[in-house]
């Protein structure tokens, strides 16, 4: 440093510890190394007035406009949270039961947040305040909410802190078990329920849970339950902003676990996920039921066996000769009638429904003559189906090989269903016949019966009509 | 006192001196600086009205050769930085008049009032997109009434004189260009707070030669830091402002030439504050800078210079009038209290040290080389919150990607009033609007607890982040070097030339900066569409670098996009200065070849086999040529011309629509052509200066690429129109042509009036082309015949009159008072371009909307005109000396009586077409408003200063 004098060195000097000194005096910036706020819910005493959900749904019926709202200072009720935005297939709405296991009610909170999973985790107790907030049936489903104009809306995001304690314990909901769309009652609704042995309908699989062009805003799909060949379908319902939107549906069986819920115009039963990994399916194995199936053949035979098409009989119970008509349940039967117009008959066919027929329950069966397989080879069965707003109801396609043809054993006979005969499905226009297709039933062997059976839902305004005729067993 | 005691050096002078000259020296002297007592070099001495002068040398002597007519004369002494000083002499060729020592006192106004526009400069400009192309920066060594009334009373509003953006002009330090090849512009930030090293400035104003490069129609602010052209002292300064830095300490050390033929100066800085005038915007800048010089031998001399400006600032943004009526013209959205501190979401840093070698060859008296290197290195991070953070489920070989959040702002505009009633009346939108309302007024600020909890929930559960912050970097090497040469003909013709080369390697990428507690982001777009008919297609398209699929990025990796822009510049300048009696002119030319080239580092799994290696190379040949000439009518008056044509390569940032994604280059991208002329009439008198200038400059060519959500586009299918673009507009012609006038009047040796007009018209003169590209389809989309209707809209920016008058006060005794009243008028926002191509027209399948009105479509196209407003600044000072030190103190106080002003603002694109536009303004609160940025406040600035 022999170019800087001593001058310039206690300048140098002074300076230097002048810098220092400032730059300590003016370090005031605080904004680096921000520690992690403590924001984690703690443990909260449940309110003094706290009501049970079931309270809060037996206002919403007792009320006159089944539109009841809380005015009562400081009244909370408690619940679990089970649904999830997380994957967005739930938005803006929490759904809640009263218990974290066997619920006995369900409800759904409307708050115009987004997200909510980030806040009130799938398990976790909330209380919720309900001063000032209403309750009232939206499309079918118990909600919570403010009252609009004649319905009931979200709460503003800024009453979020008021309406929702958060407890911090998060427990593991248990789900209740159900196996068929017969278990879906509105007891369960906006509780989780879950599927053990279910699979997506053959003819949805390949298709996305949400993403096909004519989906809007929700895509339904439909499930079979394993249990029961002939059980009504489980409609899943996934909106088309969800995360997993697009996502092709399993091709497996397994188990699902899901909320129920009531569809848009509140007609069906109907179940969404949380998430994707609420399925928790085999990807090789689809449900394996108990019956016959010999696959398709490619037309009739050349030799007729048996062919019904119910021109000679008379209008009535339809009793063709060597046929049974029998009535297990209720009070309608299959009936021999004809119709014109956009609703047309082929000619004279058949018909059963149990609409406005005031039965608890209906079930009725129409068997063919009995029908011996090793007499000749290629057996094909072939018939025509319609439907008129079928809904509840099913029509069964069955064979009976140890059925002895009296009615009195009908019920206790063995019957499995013909897999591969197709009957007309509920989406189908009422005008129109459907072709069974050529049923091969080439595999059967000694003598059997076969059946069509018609299964009211149990709650007989949802049930419809089915139209059958050109019934016909041919050989090669 | 510390003299030169080398008596050498004085008999060398002067042993050269006598062989140079045969003239006579009648008049010498020693120009000293009365407080320190320190020679000053450079300091232009001429005998008033006849055409002799000198400058000073190092050692502050000067001698002025020539037949100067005896008698009586009268002697100017000038320098910047001090009271100007005429004395009265008498000349006789019997006597030699020696005047050593000459005491000039520092005008310490003009020291503090550039360190208050340094700071204007270094924050206001560099805040955002639109100030930052405040071309004010450039002026602040300018002596020109006009253009001094630009840099300090007119660029708080963001006024561009001439219309002209920062990139039309050149910031050089020591012989090196620092505008930045990405856009054009300097970044002030890399030198800021070194104030006290950047004394020696040099504006040339418009298109007048500079000695150091070709230039632009903004001119040239060339900055010398070389140690030796340091004036010796120590200066130590505190300033105070509620501006954007609360306090700034700042100190320096200039050595001078030593004994040793070494010198160096040396400056450190430290600026901070919470927060400025506008709330929420912290600041935090350490500088230090360091200058070496050694003088080899008379003709020799290398230099070191060293910058190294840390800088870090929370940012504010533009807001609707909906939000300033809730919540003032100083509320900003970007941060929230995090443990009871303030924390901004935004934050920009910028860290570029700059290194320079620097080597000055007099090869003779006439002729210098100069020579220089530099390399620049560091980082620009700005940083956002990411609110797409996902987590991947993964059932029976079928995987989702779920989470992603709203964003999380509080004047997202699904949280105020206007939202809730953009459709309906029913009571309850009135209550939810009001509600939104009080929540808006009660907090209104950014929850960070509630981004820190829902990453604890997700972490809890076993998922990855929903929020990080992103820091968006740009970490640039650039070496640069040129070589300039300077030479003197005859006495009357100067030529300088230059040959400069400049590589850049800039490095663009994502940056996971802070987890905010959680677990680990998935590096996935989560706004990616979801709905290709092909599971594979699908997860393809999320993915950032297909290369690495579902990759989980920690604090400090890199995420999102990641490429590099390599850059190459070769150019070259020559020009020539002439002198006669009653003209003097120059001529000079440049040309340049540029090339730029994208490297992508990740496959986009949007744009596969698109996006990852390296991208066509585009390359640019240009040129330039001007010329001009003044005219001296006689010694006051002046008639001054000038004339360019230039073409100007694409910046970077135009050039690639969408470089985080792909390898596209600008359709249609050309170099961008300009001419332009201007003609000034000057008056000079002993009391009275007055510059009138007219100006015309047309742009061809220009080219612009944009960012934006918007929806409804036309020629997608009618449910899918919304989409984020790019949008790329390409031969752009506009004009700006005006006037502007400066004048000041010396009423009393310490009194000036002072006044100045701008009026100026930037208008766009055609209708360029535009398209736009997405990840949402595929191609450019393009709109009827794919232009934008934008003839004779204004070309936004700060406003386009501007008026001052004023007056300064000088006493002295060393004070000083000024005041001045600035009107403004005539700015226009930043209009949508979407808006005026045929999609505005057109619903989803092309046709023209059945509800077309063209006369409400004019009303909703109308460019808005900012209201205009009177601003009255004051400044005032007062310097004491105490011993041989020196004290004072100057103060700036703007916008006195607090007016709120827009300095600009821009419409929004999100609503892109008749019917949307039409149903928004005709909401009770437009929901997708114009969003503005607003003008300071009431402020001061006050800084205090010891000079020893």
């Amino acid at each position: 440093m022999n170019y800087i004098n001593n001058d310039n060195m206690r300048t140098f000097k002074k300076l230097l510890l002048m810098m220092v000194l400032g730059a300590v005096a003016f370090s005031c910036v605080e904004d680096d190394d921000f520690a992690v706020p403590e924001t984690a819910p703690v443990n909260v005493d449940a309110p003094e007035n706290l009501q049970p959900m079931a309270f809060v749904v037996d206002q919403i019926e007792q009320s006159n406009d089944e539109m009841v709202t809380f005015e009562t200072e400081n009244v909370f009720m408690e619940g679990y949270v089970i649904s999830s935005d997380q994957a967005g297939n739930f938005f803006e709405e929490l759904v809640l039961q009263d218990a974290v296991e066997n619920p006995a009610t369900g409800i759904k909170v409307l708050i115009d947040v987004n997200p909510l999973f980030t806040t009130y985790q799938v398990g976790q107790r909330v209380y919720v305040r309900l001063d000032g907030l209403t309750a009232g049936y939206s499309n079918g489903v118990p909600v919570l909410g403010i009252q609009g104009n004649g319905s009931i809306e979200k709460i503003a995001p800024a009453r979020q802190d008021e309406v929702f304690l958060r407890d911090d314990d998060v427990f593991d909901i248990v789900p209740t078990m159900v196996t068929t769309n017969a278990d879906l009652t509105r007891d369960r609704l906006l509780t989780l329920v879950q599927f053990p042995n279910v699979q997506f309908a053959t003819a949805d699989v390949g298709r996305s849970f949400a993403a096909e062009p004519d989906d809007q805003f929700d895509g339904l799909r439909l499930l079979q339950t394993c249990d029961d060949f002939f059980a009504a379908p489980i409609r899943l319902e996934t909106s088309t902003f969800s995360d997993f939107k697009a996502n092709r549906l399993f091709d497996g069986s397994g188990s699902v676990t899901a909320i129920l819920g009531r569809d848009f115009e509140d007609d069906n039963f109907v179940i969404s996920v949380n998430s994707l990994s609420d399925f928790d399916f085999d990807s090789e194995v689809r449900c394996n039921f108990d019956v016959v199936s010999c696959g398709t053949a490619s037309g009739p035979g050349s030799n007729t066996i048996l062919f019904e098409d119910f021109e000679s009989e008379n209008f009535g119970t339809a009793e063709p000769a060597g046929w049974t008509n029998y009535i297990q349940d209720g009070s309608v039967e299959f009936t021999v009638y004809d119709s014109f117009g956009t609703n047309a008959s082929l000619g004279r066919s058949v018909n059963i429904g149990s609409f406005r027929s005031g039965d608890a329950s209906s079930v009725a069966w129409l068997i063919t003559p009995q029908i011996d397989f090793d007499a000749q080879m290629g057996e094909v069965f072939s018939f025509d189906s319609s439907n008129s707003f079928s809904d509840g109801s099913t029509l069964q396609v069955l064979y009976s090989a140890d059925w002895d043809g009296t009615e009195a054993n009908i019920e206790t006979a063995t019957w499995e269903p013909l897999a591969d005969a197709n009957v007309v499905s509920d989406s189908e226009f009422f005008g129109n016949w459907v072709s069974s297709g050529n049923v091969s039933l080439d595999c059967l062997s000694g003598a059997g019966y076969l059946a069509f059976k018609y299964e009211g839902s149990g709650e007989e305004e949802t049930d419809g009509t089915y139209e059958i005729d050109n019934i016909s067993v041919t050989s090669n | 006192m510390r003299i030169i005691n080398d008596k050498r050096i004085l008999v060398a002078f002067f042993m050269l001196w006598a062989s140079l000259t045969m003239a006579q020296e009648l008049i010498k002297g020693r120009v000293i600086d009365d407080v320190t007592e320190e020679p000053i070099p450079g300091v232009i001495v001429t005998v008033v009205g006849l055409d002799f002068k000198a400058e000073t040398d190092a050692q502050g002597y000067f001698v002025i050769e020539g037949n100067v007519p005896e008698g009586d004369q009268k002697l100017s002494i000038i320098f910047n930085g001090y009271y100007s000083k005429t004395i009265p002499i008498v000349v006789s060729l019997n006597e030699v008049v020696n005047i050593d020592p000459l005491y000039l006192v520092q005008d310490n106004s003009e020291v503090s009032q550039s360190q208050g526009i340094i700071s204007l400069t270094e924050n206001d400009l560099a805040d955002d997109e639109n100030a930052a192309n405040n071309i004010s920066g450039l002026l602040q060594a300018t002596r020109d009434q006009f253009l001094r009334a630009a840099a300090f009373d007119f660029s708080a509003t963001f006024f561009r004189p001439r219309g002209l953006n920062s990139e039309d002009g050149k910031v050089i330090i020591n012989g090196l260009e620092m505008n930045k090849q990405f856009s054009g512009r300097p970044q002030w930030s890399n030198w800021g707070g070194l104030n006290d090293l950047q004394r020696n400035q040099v504006f040339t104003m418009g298109l007048q030669p500079a000695d150091v490069t070709f230039g632009g129609y903004g001119g040239v602010q060339s900055i010398d830091m070389r140690a030796s052209q340091q004036r010796p002292g120590t200066q130590i300064s505190y300033a105070s402002s509620n501006r954007s830095y609360q306090g700034r300490f700042m100190a320096s050390h200039r050595s001078g030439l030593l004994e040793s033929g070494w010198s160096y100066a040396i400056s450190a800085s430290r600026r901070a504050g919470d927060e400025g005038y506008f709330d929420g915007t912290l600041y935090d800048a350490n500088s230090i800078g360091l200058s070496v010089e050694k003088k080899l031998n008379d003709s020799h001399s290398i230099n070191f210079t060293g910058m190294y400006a840390a800088n870090r600032r929370g940012r504010r943004t533009a807001v609707t009038q909906e939000i300033v009526d809730l919540k003032g013209a100083e509320y900003n959205p970007l941060w929230g209290f995090q443990n009871n501190q303030q924390r901004n979401s935004r934050i920009r840093e910028i860290d570029e040290p700059i290194l320079m070698l620097n080597h000055y060859w007099d090869v003779t008296d006439k002729f210098r080389i100069n020579t220089n290197v530099s390399y620049q290195f560091g980082k620009i991070g700005n940083t956002r919150i990411d609110n797409g953070g996902t987590t991947l489920r993964e059932v029976n070989g079928q995987f989702s990607f779920e989470g992603g959040a709203r964003n999380p702002n509080p004047d997202y505009y699904q949280n105020l009033p206007s939202y809730f009633l953009r459709n309906g009346s029913d009571p309850i939108d009135f209550q939810y609007a009001y509600e939104a309302e009080q929540e808006f007024l009660r907090n209104g600020q950014l929850n960070w607890n509630a981004l820190y909890e829902a990453n604890r929930v997700t972490a809890s559960q076993g998922d990855n982040a929903l929020y990080v912050i992103q820091e968006d970097r740009i970490d640039d090497d650039q070496l640069q070097a040129n070589i300039l040469f300077s030479a003197d003909i005859t006495d009357d013709i100067l030529f300088n030339g230059g040959i400069n080369y400049r590589n850049l390697k800039s490095e663009n990428y994502a940056l996971v900066q802070d987890e905010l507690g959680g677990n680990g982001f998935l590096d996935i777009d989560f706004f990616s569409d979801e709905s290709a008919a092909e599971v594979q297609d699908q997860l393809n398209a999320a993915q950032s670098d297909v290369n690495n699929p579902n990759r989980i990025v920690r604090e400090g990796d890199r995420y999102k996009y990641n490429y590099d822009i390599n850059a190459e510049v070769y150019s070259a300048f020559a020009q020539g200065q002439f002198k006669s009696k009653y003209i003097d002119y120059y001529v000079a030319g440049n040309v340049s070849r540029t090339t730029y080239q994208r490297d992508g580092k990740y496959e986009n799994g949007n744009f596969i086999g698109n996006s990852f290696g390296e991208s066509e190379e585009l390359d640019f040949t240009n040129f330039g040529v001007k010329g001009g000439a003044t005219y001296k009518i006689n010694g006051q008056n002046y008639i001054d011309a000038n004339a360019a044509y230039m073409t100007r390569a694409p910046y970077i940032r135009n050039s690639f629509t969408n470089a985080r994604q792909n390898n596209n280059t600008t359709t249609g991208l050309e170099s961008e052509r300009s001419y332009s002329g201007d003609l000034s009439y000057i008056l000079r008198t002993p009391s009275l200066k007055m510059r009138l200038t007219g100006y015309y400059t047309q742009f061809l060519d220009g080219s612009d690429i944009g960012f934006y959500f918007t929806e409804d586009l036309t020629g997608l299918p009618i449910d899918d129109g919304a989409a984020f673009v790019q949008e790329a507009v390409t031969n752009i012609e506009r004009r700006n042509v005006g006037v502007e006038m400066g004048v000041e009047y010396q009423m009393t040796p310490t009194f000036k009036l002072k006044g100045a007009a701008a009026i100026g018209q930037n208008t766009f003169t055609n209708n360029p082309d535009l398209y736009l590209t997405s990840d949402d389809f595929a191609g450019e989309l393009r709109f009827g015949d794919g232009t934008v209707a934008l003839e004779d809209y204004h070309v936004a920016g700060g406003p386009e009159t501007a008026l001052q008058l004023g007056f300064e006060y000088r006493d002295p005794e060393y004070w000083n008072v000024g005041v001045t009243a600035n009107y403004f008028a005539n700015g226009y926002i930043d209009v949508s371009n979407l808006r005026r191509s045929a999609n505005f027209i057109q619903d989803y399948d092309g046709q023209v909307f059945n509800d077309y009105d063209s006369t409400v479509a004019n009303e909703l196209l109308r460019q808005e005109k900012f209201d205009d407003y009177l601003i009255w600044n004051a400044v005032g000072g007062k310097s004491w000396k105490i011993g041989d030190k020196y004290i004072g103190f100057f103060a700036v106080v703007n916008n006195i009586f607090d007016i709120q002003y827009k300095t600009g603002g821009f419409e929004q694109s999100r609503n892109s077409n008749f019917r949307s536009v039409r149903d928004d303004q005709n909401n009770p609160t437009e929901v997708f408003a114009p969003r503005y940025f607003f003008g300071n406040g009431a402020t001061y600035y006050v800084n205090v200063y010891l000079r020893f």
